[in-house]
């Protein structure tokens, strides 16, 4: 059985965000970029705000609490590809 | 270097040195209304030297050099002198200026707001702003609009307009001839001519103003008019600024804030003439 993997957000990864339309600019000073993201990134980049480390599946049941997210199965696939997506631009970390 | 002159236009000032005589009596004639403060200490310095010893006499090729260079740009004929030190300038400021936010987009101004028009080469925003310049509106630039990063503001860089090909000649019919530069002819880019700016703009070039209405132009299209996306808006002007990323935190801030409040549309028309009607019925509407 392979460990859980845990996600979390450093302090120093805050972003600066800012909706246009349907797009989420988030600019990241560590690194001095820009990105544009769309919905379900800025949600799950809130479910990491207390900088706690958090699994795939307790990002899942907390976002479950305000968005209608449907099979659990499909929803966690999604949100971990977000996550490692994430982590390749530097705004999560493996915790 | 043997000739030079220093030169203020807006906010920045420039050395220009040139191993010939030509281009900065070219520049001196046609800045003669700028400030020419030679005892300044210039943000940037321009070099127009020969390629070689030799090429100073034979078949004259200029390199540009300056604080900035870029390594591959390529050697230009001396009869082309007066637009290697204009692009000498526009490489200093696009490689090296970090005071302002630096837009790719030419601007104008009427009743204290600013029309701010952005595209790549070939649009028709250069043309546009000096048309509209010798119709009641201040000229304010060309090629860079300068966004202040604190107060949101547009301020002016109206360096000599470059126009090219057939914009040259609608241009020169409005403004005479004692506003135009030589013909350079048969540059990289096309036959070259550069225009004068009107007295107000280079006697208040020192004053910015908010801007009020942000628009995409594209010369040589049936005439259409479109509403642009906040997101897509965004993007295109990252795309057309050279120092966004250099700047940081405080560029996305200024950046966002110009998208949120200032009202965009792309406008597509035929002729220089079409265009003036539109945006002038635009800003009646949205400005």
């Amino acid at each position: 059985m392979t460990a859980t993997k845990l996600y979390r957000r450093d302090g120093a990864d805050a972003v600066t965000a800012c909706a246009l339309d349907d797009i989420v600019l988030l600019y990241h000073p560590r690194s001095g970029q820009t990105h544009m993201v769309i919905s379900p990134v800025p949600e799950i980049l809130d479910q990491l705000v207390d900088g706690g480390p958090a699994s795939v599946a307790q990002i899942h049941d907390r976002l479950a609490r305000s968005f209608d997210l449907g099979p659990a199965d499909e929803a966690m696939d999604e949100i971990a590809a977000h996550l490692d997506a994430l982590v390749a631009l530097g705004l999560v970390r493996p915790a | 270097m043997r000739h030079h002159l220093t030169l203020r236009i807006g906010p920045a000032t420039f050395r220009i040195g040139s191993a010939w005589p030509a281009p900065v009596a070219q520049l001196a004639s046609l800045y003669a209304a700028y400030p020419q403060p030679s005892d300044a200490v210039a943000d940037f310095t321009v070099r127009l030297q020969p390629t070689s010893l030799v090429r100073r006499f034979i078949r004259p090729s200029i390199f540009i050099t300056g604080d900035h260079g870029l390594a591959d740009a390529a050697p230009m004929s001396l009869s082309h002198g007066l637009l290697a030190a204009e692009m000498g300038m526009n490489l200093q400021m696009a490689l090296g200026w970090r005071r302002h936010l630096l837009l790719h987009a030419s601007s104008v101004e009427k009743d204290g707001r600013v029309l701010v028009m952005t595209g790549e080469s070939g649009s028709g925003k250069s043309t546009l702003a000096a048309l509209l310049g010798e119709r009641g509106w201040r000229f304010m630039g060309d090629e860079f609009a300068l966004l202040d990063l604190d107060s949101g503001a547009i301020l002016p860089f109206p360096r000599l307009v470059s126009l090219k090909n057939r914009a040259i000649d609608v241009v020169a019919g409005q403004v005479g001839e004692g506003r135009m530069g030589p013909l350079l002819a048969a540059t990289a880019k096309g036959d070259i001519r550069h225009m004068v700016p009107r007295h107000d703009a280079v006697a208040r070039m020192g004053q910015g103003a908010m801007p009020a209405l942000l628009l995409f132009p594209r010369f040589g299209h049936a005439a259409d008019m479109r509403a642009v996306g906040q997101a897509e808006i965004f993007m295109r002007l990252t795309q057309a600024s050279t120092n966004y990323v250099a700047l940081g935190e405080p560029a996305f801030t200024a950046l966002t804030r110009f998208v949120r409040d200032v009202p965009a549309r792309a406008i597509d028309f035929p002729t220089g003439e079409d265009a003036i009607a539109m945006v002038e019925r635009l800003w009646e509407e949205m400005a």
